[in-house]
């Protein structure tokens, strides 16, 4: 049986969907025939390429991707699938999916399953269960509609906690290298803090999983011998261990693999010893999460992370020429605008230049967010009351301390400072 | 090659009846279908009343497509001259063509707040002004039409490129684009758009995959209503080449194959790509637009004189320089000089040489070329000095034997026969069998009277190449004067069979058997 991956996303260009890529492998090794289709701002594809695909590929089941911008084309996509043949079922996966409210999921009438548990197992349990003839069957970790159209959950499925037992992507060969420029490695998955406005520790339980060191050399090893010497690190907290980073960044001297990298990491989870071995191993660029560069502001979202911690922490990377990207947000709880202001004098007086991830953009309240369990508590009034209820808060709301008015001010005063006009590449 | 999906349609609007009309909507219609999932619709109209209700039409079946396909983005950019007139008519223009023109979007301005996205349709008004247009009218007009987020650009020609000088008019428009011509001839702008984004996708080739300049541009059609001709790409356009006629009734399908098929045949696209950097260099662009131009006429350059082209290289090179920020001119200079001494310009090549001599000057080649336009032009005296600079460089094998070879050769130019011998001598130590070392040494011991060892080396020379008529000639010349008449006579008649037009083995020749009979 056939399993069709696609992440759609018409303002991006293309690079290698990692999640997709962990599901890909390992249905591969279970023994169905899995393609990925990631559509992006540079995918020459037309709706006749995209029939043809279907028609020739013939996939029993297509799994999406789902992010708050994409929704909209993940459901045009699921229609027109649907019109090639209703047979085939179609489930999401991803932020927007874990915590979807049953409402919204029952409002879209070609997504057969939400995913709610790890992806891995989850589309594993679907395929088989499509596969058996039986598609609504013996299944966990989703959810899905009965014949009456009422949305049913089932009991969560754990993902492996030794991400080892996953099917390596890249040794699966899964991607295509021919046109890739830079890797995703995803070594570790989840956080364990409590930040007001993050989905990660929520879909992750505030648990953190690791790969071996030896696993991720092994794949960096074999993705160089493909020609490919970018490193995007995308988990979200790469010297959790500190043990950890230096076996893998001693580990990429060792094996001279020439690599060159970009990462992110909390301020306080740095030193400059740590700093001098990411500059030997080839890390070009560190990125730090500030938010806010306002006392007033940052208890509030429960970071716990002092500013004075990310000052001591651009100057490390500074003093070892490490480019310095800082993550921040504007219309936080308790931000007036000009606290607002402060974060944007922060990156300035700390020379980090503003483009790429430096571009601030408002935060964004998702599903299964502290902020969007209790966002009254936090004082936001959503604008649009009458949007999807697939569609999370978002970027439509006000504050008790901004409005409208004034989180658009911040927006364009950003806009106007930066060196790219505001294309942020990290969402 | 794959099936590939359009980027982008141009419609070239005419006075066409109601029937084309409608079968112009329905291959547009079935077109849809072979976009890419963000592509772009261009209508070509000669005024904004004229083109307004054919534009409204087709935008039926724009907003169809996309009702029906949630996934597709479509930017219809309406293209049209500037209304002419006070801020007042313009406002009545804006009221009564542009607000009707936008209300059909707002269902998808409200789809797109729902869920927090940018619009899957956008209208693009793109005008192209006269040159009597009132400016600050149009700056009015564009300022109204962006607060009604139809953002709006202008399309400069020769006839209208001092618009650019006004800033108030420049911030109001989204994107200006630039093309040759001076009327806004609708042709002409259909092309100018098609080679600026060919620009853009060259450049951005030149920095991801510079070796696959020449696979096609992006895909795009262009159809003109008025005949119902339909060609896949500018360049057919221009030559007139076009795919099929739509009101032929052709099947999509089978157009779309005949579109594809085309690129299979043999076209030249790196030499089109080639074409449009060229000729939009001669227009008076932005700085940024130019640096990047500045870029594709060095890589074009280059392509050039790989190819032995070396007329056209300079020719790019000459337009890449005018355009580059002085701080990257250097490389240009350096590889005009080049160009400039394999057509025979010796002194315009010292000239760019000289300009390259900061960055170059450590490198061994640089001094071998400019001592190469020296030798070229007979000043033997100062290509010596550049060659022997090249020699303390610890040159390449292949170049040093070729260094000591024109060391030799200047030399002997100079009289200077030892010592032409002596670099020779090292040529053919480094390497034996190359027949010029030997042509030059037999000149060299000639001159000094050894006629042995000038016999000795010519012969080798023409082991080296039996058809080397002047060889034969020089073997007559030592023979001669060594005082073997017949084998001189021998030597100079193999040379006249070589080269019946070789004067000096004639004359030769013929002053032997009147002297000896």
């Amino acid at each position: 049986m056939n399993v069709l991956l696609i992440e759609i996303n018409p303002f991006a260009p293309v690079s290698p969907p990692i999640s997709l890529g962990y599901i890909a492998a390992f249905l591969k090794s279970k023994g169905f025939g899995v393609k990925i289709l990631t559509l992006g701002e540079d995918a020459s594809i037309s709706p006749a390429g995209l029939q043809k695909l279907i028609t020739s590929f013939r996939p029993a089941l297509v799994g999406f991707s789902a992010y708050q911008r994409t929704m909209l084309y993940v459901i045009g996509l699921a229609r027109f699938i649907k019109s090639i043949d209703s047979g085939i079922k179609v489930a999401i996966g991803g932020p927007q999916a874990t915590f979807m409210p049953s409402d919204g999921f029952a409002q879209l009438p070609d997504i057969d399953y939400v995913s709610r548990s790890a992806g891995e197992q989850t589309l594993l349990c679907v395929a088989r269960a499509v596969e058996q003839g039986r598609p609504f069957s013996g299944l966990s970790g989703v959810s899905y509609k009965n014949d009456g159209g009422i949305v049913q959950d089932t009991e969560e499925l754990e993902g492996f906690s030794d991400l080892d037992q996953y099917p390596s992507p890249y040794l699966s060969d899964v991607f295509d290298y021919s046109r890739m420029g830079e890797a995703i490695m995803l070594t570790s998955r989840g956080c364990p803090h409590h930040c007001i406005y993050c989905y990660t520790p929520c879909a992750f339980k505030h648990k953190v999983m690791f790969h071996s060191i030896d696993r991720v050399l092994e794949e960096m090893t074999w993705i160089r011998k493909k020609g490919v010497k970018r490193f995007w690190f995308a988990d979200p907290n790469i010297s959790h261990k500190r043990s950890r980073i230096e076996e893998l960044l001693d580990g990429i001297v060792k094996l001279d693999l020439e690599a060159q990298m970009w990462l992110q990491t909390r301020a306080d989870l740095v030193d400059l010893e740590m700093m001098k071995k990411m500059k030997r191993a080839g890390v070009r660029t560190i990125a730090f999460g500030l938010e806010s560069a306002s006392e007033r502001v940052t208890p509030k979202i429960d970071k716990h992370l002092s500013i004075q911690k990310v000052v001591e922490a651009i100057r490390l990377a500074q003093s070892q020429d490490i480019e310095v990207e800082l993550f921040t947000m504007f219309g936080l709880p308790n931000e007036t605008f000009e606290d607002a202001m402060k974060t944007l004098a922060f990156v300035k007086e700390n020379n980090v230049k503003i483009m790429g991830n430096t571009n601030s953009q408002q935060m964004q309240i998702y599903f299964g967010t502290p902020m969007a369990r209790h966002y009254k508590d936090y004082h936001i009034r959503p604008l649009n009351t009458e949007r999807p209820p697939y569609i999370s808060i978002g970027c439509q709301y006000e504050t008790d301390h901004m409005s409208t008015e004034d989180i658009g001010k911040v927006q364009n005063l950003w806009r106007a400072h930066s060196l790219d006009r505001g294309r942020r590449i990290v969402s | 090659m794959d099936e590939r999906a359009l980027q982008r349609i141009f419609v070239i609007l005419d006075k066409q009846e109601k029937e084309q009309l409608e079968t112009l909507c329905r291959i547009l219609s079935d077109l849809f279908f072979y976009v890419e999932l963000t592509s772009n619709l261009y209508i070509v109209a000669e005024d904004l009343a004229a083109g307004m209700p054919q534009v409204e039409r087709i935008q039926k079946q724009v907003t169809s497509f996309l009702r029906e396909n949630l996934f597709a983005r479509l930017y219809v950019h309406f293209i049209h001259g500037a209304p002419q007139g006070n801020t007042e008519q313009m406002d009545f223009y804006f009221q009564y063509y542009y607000q009707n023109w936008k209300r059909v979007t707002m269902e998808f301005d409200r789809e797109a707040y729902m869920h927090q996205e940018v619009p899957r349709l956008m209208l693009l008004p793109l005008i192209a002004p006269s040159s009597h247009t009132n400016t600050a009218s149009l700056a009015d007009l564009l300022g109204t039409l962006k607060s009604a987020f139809l953002l709006p650009s202008l399309y400069l020609d020769w006839g209208t490129f001092h618009q650019a000088a006004n800033e108030k008019l420049l911030a109001k428009a989204e994107k200006v684009y630039y093309g040759p011509g001076n009327n806004s001839e609708k042709s002409a702008i259909v092309c100018s758009l098609c080679h600026e984004n060919i620009i853009h996708e060259t450049s951005s080739r030149l920095d991801a995959h510079p070796a696959s300049m020449t696979e096609p541009c992006p895909a795009a059609l262009i159809i003109t209503a008025s005949d119902g001709m339909v060609y896949p790409c500018a360049d057919a356009f221009v030559r007139k080449k076009s795919l099929a006629n739509i009101y032929a009734a052709p099947h999509v399908d089978t157009l779309m194959a005949q579109y594809n098929g085309y690129f299979d045949s043999g076209t030249d696209c790196q030499a089109c790509r080639d074409r449009v950097v060229a000729a939009f260099s001669d227009l008076p662009l932005p700085k940024g637009a130019t640096h990047e131009l500045s870029d594709l006429l060095y890589h074009f350059g280059t392509l050039h004189q790989e190819a032995q082209n070396h007329v056209l290289a300079a020719e790019r090179y000459e337009k890449s320089l005018k355009l580059s920020p002085a701080e990257e001119a250097v490389p240009i200079h350096f590889r005009l000089g080049l160009s400039y001494l394999n057509t025979g310009r010796y002194d315009q090549g010292l000239e760019s040489f000289g300009k390259a001599k900061a960055m170059y000057q450590d490198q061994y080649y640089f001094h071998f070329y400019t001592g190469l336009c020296y030798f070229e032009k007979g000043d033997y005296g100062m290509a010596l000095e550049r060659f022997l600079e090249a020699l303390d460089m610890d040159p390449q094998q292949d170049d040093l034997v070729r260094i000591l070879i024109y060391l030799g050769t200047c030399c002997n130019g100079l009289g200077d026969y030892e010592q032409a011998i002596v670099q020779l001598e090292r040529a053919k130590h480094e390497a034996g069998q190359v027949k010029e070392i030997y042509n030059a040494l037999g000149f060299s011991y000639f001159q000094l009277k050894d006629y042995d060892k000038a016999i000795e080396n010519l012969k080798v020379a023409v082991e080296l190449d039996p058809y080397s008529a002047i060889d034969y000639a020089s073997l007559g010349a030592n023979y001669r004067e060594r005082g073997d008449m017949d084998m001189a006579a021998a030597m100079y008649e193999r040379a006249l069979k070589l080269d019946p037009d070789l004067a000096v083995a004639r004359e030769n020749l013929e002053r032997l058997r009147d002297y000896h009979g």
